[in-house]
C-alpha cells in the first residue's frame, strides 16, 4: 500500500479503539496533510482545538491522566516547537516525577513540510527529528519513512510496553512520492 | 489536618533542611493555613487537585499522608510532590499544570463523571497567556475546572505588580485570596552548607 493509505489504514486501527481521541487543528476540517488520513474517521473522536499548541500538550497529557489515549496532532514541526514546554518539562518527566506512578499514554503526530512542488520555507519545513531525540528521554522518537513502517510503529505507539509516549514522524513529501 | 499541624509541618521540615538531611531545594508554606483550611473544604476527595513548588499544605489538605509527604521531601522531591493515587500533580514550571488540569478537566466531562479539578496558581501565573488561553477554554465548554489565585504579590522575590505595572482583575468565578510569604521563596533564610 501507499504512504498515505497506510497513514488511514493506521487511524483506522487507532479509531476502533473506545480509549483514543483525535485532536489538533484540522482534525474535522480540511487544512493540512494530516487531515486527509483522518476523514474517514467519525467527528465524536475528534477535538478541534484553537491553535493554541502548549495548551494542546498538555490538554493531550491531561486527558490521558484520566484514562483516554490522545493522537494529538500537529501538522507541521515547526508548530510542535511551540508545545516544548509541555513536552520536555511535563509529559517527558512525568514517570521520573511521580517514581513510575504516571505513565500517560499520548500519541504525538507530526510531519516535515515538503519542498515540493511548493517550498514552505523556513518556518515551515524543518526537520527537528535530531533534536527532539537528543531532548527527549522518556518519549519514543520515530520516522515513519517507508510505508511498511507506518502500521507497526502506530500499533507499538498504542500497545507497546516500553514507551507511554510515542512522537511519529511523517513526511509531506511521501504522501505524493511513496 | 488543622492549622496548627500544618504549621508544625513545615517547621519540621524546616528543622531537617536547616539540618543539611534535604538536599533540594524547598518551598515552605506559611501564613495561609486559614484559606487554604476553608477552600480545601470544598475539595472532595476525589476531585483532582493542580499546584506548583510550594504544594506541601495541598497536599496535606488533599490527603497526603504527613509522613509519606515528609519522606518525598527528604528524598528530593518537594518540587515535584505527584501521586496518581490522590490525584495530585505539581509542576515547578510557572503555568506548567494549567494546561494538564484543563486536560483533565475535559476528560471528566467527556466520561460524564461527577468530580473537579481545582488549579491553584500564583498572582504571577495568574497573569500568563497560557492561563488566559486554559481560563478561556474551560469557561467556553463549561469544564469542571476550579481556578484558586493565590496573591503573594512575589514571583521568587519580583513583585508582580511592577513588572506589569499593574494587576489584571480577578473574574469572580476565580477564588482569590492574599497573602505574606512568612519564609523566603525558597529555603528557610539560613545558610545551609551541605
Amino acid at each position: 500500500m501507499k504512504y498515505i493509505e497506510e497513514l488511514i489504514r493506521s487511524m483506522e486501527y487507532l479509531a476502533k479503539d473506545e480509549r483514543t481521541i483525535f485532536l489538533g487543528q484540522s482534525v474535522k476540517y480540511s487544512g493540512n496533510a494530516i487531515y486527509n488520513t483522518l476523514k474517514s474517521i467519525n467527528d465524536s473522536k475528534k477535538i478541534e482545538t484553537p491553535v493554541f499548541e502548549e495548551v494542546q500538550m498538555g490538554l493531550s497529557t491531561g486527558l490521558a491522566l484520566n484514562g483516554f489515549i490522545p493522537i494529538t496532532c500537529y501538522p507541521r514541526f515547526d508548530f510542535l516547537i511551540l508545545a516544548c514546554n509541555q513536552l520536555v518539562n511535563h509529559l517527558d518527566k512525568m514517570e521520573y516525577m511521580s517514581k513510575g506512578k504516571m505513565k500517560p499514554r499520548v500519541i504525538i503526530r507530526t510531519s516535515i513540510g515538503a519542498k515540493e512542488p511548493l517550498d514552505g520555507g523556513p518556518q515551515h519545513t524543518s526537520d527537528y527529528t535530531e533534536a527532539f531525540k537528543k531532548m527527549l528521554t522518556n518519549v519514543k522518537v520515530v520516522s515513519l519513512g517507508e510505508p511498511e513502517d507506518i502500521f507497526p510503529a502506530f500499533d507499538e505507539a498504542l500497545n507497546g510496553k516500553d514507551f507511554h509516549v510515542s512522537m511519529l514522524i511523517e513526511n509531506g513529501a511521501f504522501y505524493n512520492d511513496k | 489536618m488543622n492549622k496548627q499541624e500544618l504549621i508544625n509541618f513545615e517547621l519540621k521540615v524546616k528543622e531537617a533542611y536547616e539540618a543539611g538531611k534535604i538536599k533540594a531545594p524547598v518551598h515552605l508554606s506559611g501564613n495561609n493555613e486559614d484559606q487554604l483550611i476553608e477552600i480545601f473544604k470544598k475539595v472532595n476527595e476525589d476531585d483532582w487537585v493542580f499546584t506548583g513548588w510550594r504544594n506541601h499544605y495541598h497536599a496535606l489538605l488533599h490527603g497526603f499522608d504527613p509522613e509519606e509527604l515528609f519522606s518525598l521531601i527528604v528524598e528530593g522531591r518537594s518540587m515535584s510532590i505527584n501521586s496518581s493515587e490522590r490525584r495530585f500533580y505539581s509542576s515547578s514550571i510557572v503555568a506548567g499544570s494549567i494546561p494538564l488540569a484543563l486536560g483533565v478537566a475535559q476528560s471528566i466531562k467527556l466520561k460524564e463523571e461527577s468530580n473537579k479539578v481545582w488549579c491553584f496558581i500564583g498572582d504571577m501565573t495568574f497573569e500568563t497567556g497560557v492561563f488566559h488561553e486554559c481560563y478561556k477554554y474551560s469557561r467556553n465548554f463549561n469544564l469542571p475546572l476550579e481556578f484558586v489565585v493565590e496573591d503573594n504579590n512575589m514571583s521568587t522575590n519580583t513583585p508582580t505588580d511592577e513588572t506589569w505595572n499593574k494587576k489584571s482583575k480577578i473574574p469572580d468565578d476565580v477564588h482569590y485570596y492574599k497573602y505574606e510569604r512568612n519564609f523566603p521563596h525558597h529555603g528557610t533564610g539560613s545558610w545551609v552548607l551541605f
